[in-house]
């Protein structure tokens, strides 16, 4: 066999692999058999085990909470952006509704922080940002009706607030600005990151668990095989039932459980790059869209800080949707108004920048149609704008107040109102498709829990049934 | 039968053994600093120490991504060559008031903002003409040579200050000393870090916000969220709040010891 001598110890390894009697050798091979089947159930357990956590994160524990604390940022810039409009407005027009949107963003703030808290779960540090929001919420509250309650008592015209009613605002907005927002689109961002990852290395590991399925169901397949050649040719049978349907058994399995794990990772694709990276950047714009279309309010309503509060409107929009100055212009409120027509008239020819940007490099043909509404419709918000800025640079702060005020169709908020429906129903088309694949990846998965064991026994009981009468011959 | 059923098992053992883990992490990380920004980053030529807010915020990164002051080396990393130096994988991170732009978004990863900075104004300590930005038009005003920030006033606002050409930032304090200005206006942080030791004031009329970033090389999101929520934990334990009054306070700089909104990995 060998040149060199065999050592005593190895002889004796070699006396136990080598089974001399037959019905040694065919204890060994279903041995084997089995262990194989054993390998073929828990590769596939571990790759269902992975892709319920891939659609879990997303599509029900992390996915749901970027949802929820992208709504509380919202619900908070568009209540700061309510207490701003009720000071402007003093004892003019349009106090009422203002109050009575005020009152309904609360609601929406609350509601969606005691959600966020719950979905936080045992994530200590994203629950105690989440308790910072609700605690700051509190504080908020009072500082905006207290300066609402000076405002009431002052009974100042429209766009002309008393200098107490502004300092008193100042800490509100401020604490929201500082405090509040920066740690609600925190926690949607932190949460964002949780979908990223659990997409990554889940998707990945069913991909990687596809493949050691298929190779080890080819091995039990091909041990399988093997069986059934070596009992024929020995035994002289022509075929054994019980290995040829444990057979059809594995390779059902093998197959099954290839199609069905395909059909997971690119239901999390799908999930993820079709829905849930939308979903995001669209939470994220309309969160910005309300805290700069406050920036407008406040803009008006403290002259003081004017000059800050319109860079950061611009800031905002930049980040929305990103304006190249041209050559040699500045980066100012007046270039972006120019290049802002110019994307949307181009639109969808040219590339740029910002969440819509994003939005319009990854759109299907439906998509776009919607996208190019939203963009009409931002085109319309900043028109407002720009002429809000006119009319406050031309000395006419009152016709400024009520263009911004006015809840007609020709009115800055009815028109930001517009706006803001365009995006969300552009983000419900991308949660739409989202819940789709999540549904599809919860129905595949559905019966997995116990397919893999169940259909292992019985392929063992089916070997074990095929080999007994011939194990029986030599009793 | 025994070559048939072995050779598969011997198959199975081979797949197993060659699944093994990816590369070792690296051992030390590299972050780009700058070396002449006193406050912020600033180069000791004697103890050939870095030293500043950037630089102490760096290595509280640093430690809560689990590396210690052993395995930190800094590097100096001018704002010209920022984006090629994370291109090129030089460092691993940039931390040198770095402002994030949609534009340099395009072609780097950042975590943070650590901190938004504000553009205000620094006037001379017994100068009490200038209390905002609006009041610098007639001024002189510094327009250091390759810095926009002089720009933001005169172009992007429209108010008629005069520019006075100066090479550095260093140099506007000399002139703003000897009268031959009136105003430097840039980001806070590095107006406290210059009126240090100076009879100069900050007068907090902040009208722009500069997120300041932490550069990566574009693409790595796994360590980019793994920075934000050390940051997260920075502010939250209180550190933050001690290194901004270590190296501000003197300033007479309003700080914000809040954390700041992210800008997200992408």
């Amino acid at each position: 066999m060998t040149m060199t001598p065999v050592r005593p110890e190895q002889s004796a390894v070699r006396r136990r692999l080598t089974v001399r009697t037959v019905p040694g050798r065919i204890r060994t091979g279903v041995a084997v058999l089995l262990v194989l089947v054993g390998l073929l159930t828990v590769a596939l357990a571990a790759a269902v085990g992975n892709a319920r956590s891939g659609v879990q994160a997303i599509g029900h524990d992390a996915g749901p909470q970027v949802v929820v604390t992208g709504d509380l940022y919202f619900a908070l810039s568009a209540m700061d952006a309510q207490v701003a409009d009720i000071l402007l407005t003093g004892r003019g027009a349009g106090r009422d509704a203002a109050a009575r949107r005020y009152d309904q963003f609360r609601g929406q703030a609350g509601a969606a922080a005691v959600q966020a808290a719950q979905l936080a779960g045992d994530d200590p540090e994203r629950l105690r940002t989440v308790r910072e929001v609700l605690d700051g919420l509190g504080r908020y509250q009072r500082l905006a009706g207290e300066a609402m309650l000076l405002a009431r008592q002052s009974g100042y015209a429209a766009g002309e607030p008393t200098r107490e009613v502004v300092a008193t605002y100042r800490r509100a907005s401020d604490l929201m600005k500082i405090e509040l927002l920066p740690k609600a689109y925190n926690v949607a961002l932190d949460s964002g990151a949780t979908v990223r990852q659990a997409y990554e290395t889940r998707r990945s590991e069913v991909l990687s668990g596809r493949n050691w399925v298929l190779g080890t169901g080819a091995l039990v397949l091909l041990a399988l095989v093997a069986a059934q050649v070596y009992l024929a040719r020995d035994f002289r049978r022509t075929l054994n039932p019980a290995l040829a349907l444990a057979t059809v058994l594995a390779l059902a399995l093998t197959g099954a459980g290839f199609l069905m794990l395909s059909a997971q990772a690119d239901d999390l694709r799908e999930a993820k790059e079709g829905g849930f990276d939308s979903v995001l950047a669209l939470s994220r714009a309309r969160a910005i869209s309300h805290s700069a279309f406050a920036d407008q309010s406040r803009f008006l309503l403290d002259p003081g800080r004017a000059d800050t509060y319109a860079q950061t409107y611009l800031d905002k929009s930049q980040t929305v949707l990103y304006v190249e100055p041209g050559e040699g212009e500045p980066g100012n409120l007046a270039t972006y108004y120019k290049g802002l027509e110019r994307i949307v008239d181009a639109y969808p020819r040219g590339t740029f920048l910002g969440f819509f940007g994003d939005e319009a490099r990854l759109a299907s043909p439906s998509v776009r149609a919607r996208l190019a509404g939203v963009l009409t419709a931002y085109r319309d918000v900043q028109r407002d704008d720009r002429r809000i800025r006119d009319l406050v640079a031309r000395g006419d702060r009152a016709e400024a107040v009520s263009l911004r005020m006015s809840r007609g169709t020709s009115g800055a908020t009815a028109r930001f109102d517009a706006y803001d429906r365009a995006v969300v129903a552009l983000r419900e088309a991308h949660a739409h498709r989202m819940r789709t694949a999540v549904r599809g990846g919860d129905d595949g998965l559905r019966g997995w829990e116990w397919i893999p064991p169940v259909a292992a026994l019985a392929a063992a009981v089916l070997v074990l049934a095929g080999v007994r009468p011939r194990l029986a011959e030599f009793r | 039968m025994r070559r048939l059923v072995l050779a598969p098992a011997a198959a199975v053992a081979l797949a197993v053994a060659g699944c093994s883990l990816g590369p070792a992490n690296d051992d030390e990380l590299v972050i780009g600093v700058k070396a002449d920004q006193p406050g912020l980053g600033l180069l000791d030529a004697r103890t050939k120490k870095y030293d500043g807010f950037d630089v102490a915020m760096a290595r509280e990164i640093a430690k809560r991504l689990g590396y210690g002051p052993g395995r930190v080396v800094f590097r100096t990393t001018p704002s010209s060559v920022r984006e090629a130096e994370l291109k090129a994988r030089n460092v691993d991170l940039i931390v040198a008031s770095y402002s994030i732009t949609p534009k340099r978004k395009t072609q780097v990863t950042f975590a943070g903002p650590y901190y938004v900075a504000h553009q205000d104004t620094l006037v001379r300590a017994d100068d009490r003409s200038i209390g905002d930005v609006r009041d610098l038009a007639g001024k002189r005003i510094c327009a250091v040579t390759g810095s926009n920030s002089w720009r933001r006033v005169t172009e992007e606002r429209g108010i008629a200050a005069r520019g006075v050409e100066t090479p550095t930032y260093g140099k506007c304090m000399d002139r703003l000393d000897a009268g031959e200005i009136d105003a430097v206006s840039t980001d806070d942080l590095i107006l406290a870090g210059l009126a240090a030791g100076r009879r100069a004031r900050i007068v907090n009329a902040p009208f722009t916000d500069e997120k300041y970033g932490i550069g990566l090389p574009k693409g790595d999101l796994a360590r980019c969220e793994a920075v934000n929520r050390a940051l997260t934990e920075i502010y939250q334990d209180g550190t933050a709040t001690r290194l901004l009054h270590r190296w501000f306070r003197d300033s007479g700089l309003n700080v914000t010891t809040h954390v700041p909104q992210f800008e997200g990995c992408s």
